[in-house]
């Protein structure tokens, strides 16, 4: 897993390229629960190519989205392959993350 | 015991494998697996979702069954054929009661962020079944969808 992070707008987004797998959990949550630390709460996960995610992750997403919005944030999903889709609509994680087709509508919305 | 897991005689042999309790130790299994599922031509999603519930199994087992405890082991089984896979994972731990995992679909329990393993196995797998006890998972991806009568212990 790969990660990198962008500006875009008001918002800081952190692109997760390659399987965001039990191992690469601690990665992801020091990516995303150190942004909001450090102070960025508008966060975009750009997941346009992560082709994978586990649970572990889901749950890392679901920490800082708890964390970002309680500091008066968000973490908005953008461009989610068909399968991560897929694991969002059975988990109905999708009611409880905004999800949008790309980082440009995600980060419009800010 | 193993109640919705068909017999799996007309397969070629198992593939056993102890592992460590080590969220490590997962990767080259998964890629053995996954190799073996594609020589097999199960296709991207059906990999994808036999990798899902794998990884879900074997981080169940390791987290939940043994605690991570290094001194405790995981048994991994599993036999692999064009038609199905069947994989079992069992830990060393107390066991527990697979019915008494809140759903994690429901509205109360969405900003968890933890208990969405299981029911992701079963989602993407076509059988799942547990040992009495809770310490062992036995699960099953057929290549052409779910068989329909026939094969499966009463």
């Amino acid at each position: 897993m790969k990660i990198e992070t962008r500006q875009e707008k008001s918002c800081r987004v952190i692109a997760v390229a390659g399987s965001a797998d039990i191992r690469a959990s601690a990665a992801l949550r020091q990516a995303f629960l150190g942004a909001i630390e450090a102070g960025e709460t508008r966060l975009i996960c750009d997941l346009s190519a992560t082709d994978f995610i586990c649970s572990d992750a889901l749950g890392v997403l679901i920490t800082a989205y708890l964390k970002a919005r309680g500091r008066g944030g968000f973490l908005r999903l953008a461009n989610p392959q068909e399968r991560l889709r897929e694991v969002l609509q059975t988990t109905r994680l999708d009611h409880l993350f905004e999800v949008y087709s790309d980082v440009e509508q995600a980060a419009a919305c800010a | 015991m193993a109640e919705g897991v068909p017999e799996t005689d007309d397969l070629s042999g198992w593939t056993e494998r102890t592992l460590p309790t080590n969220l490590g130790a997962i990767r080259d299994p998964e890629r053995e697996v996954l190799t073996r599922l594609a020589e097999c031509g199960f296709d991207e999603d059906q990999r994808f979702a036999v990798r899902l519930a794998f990884e879900e199994a074997l981080v169940n087992a390791m987290k939940h069954g043994n605690r991570m405890d290094p001194a405790r082991k995981v048994r991994l089984t599993y036999r692999i054929s064009p038609e199905r896979i069947e994989i079992r994972v069992a830990d060393e731990g107390a066991g527990f009661n697979p019915k008494g995992v809140p759903d994690p679909t429901c509205d109360e329990n969405l900003q968890r962020p933890c208990g969405r393993g299981i029911m992701l196995i079963r989602a993407y797998m076509d059988e799942v079944c547990f040992s009495p006890r809770g310490d062992e998972i036995r699960m099953v991806k057929f290549r052409h969808g779910r068989c329909t009568g026939g094969g499966t212990k009463t």
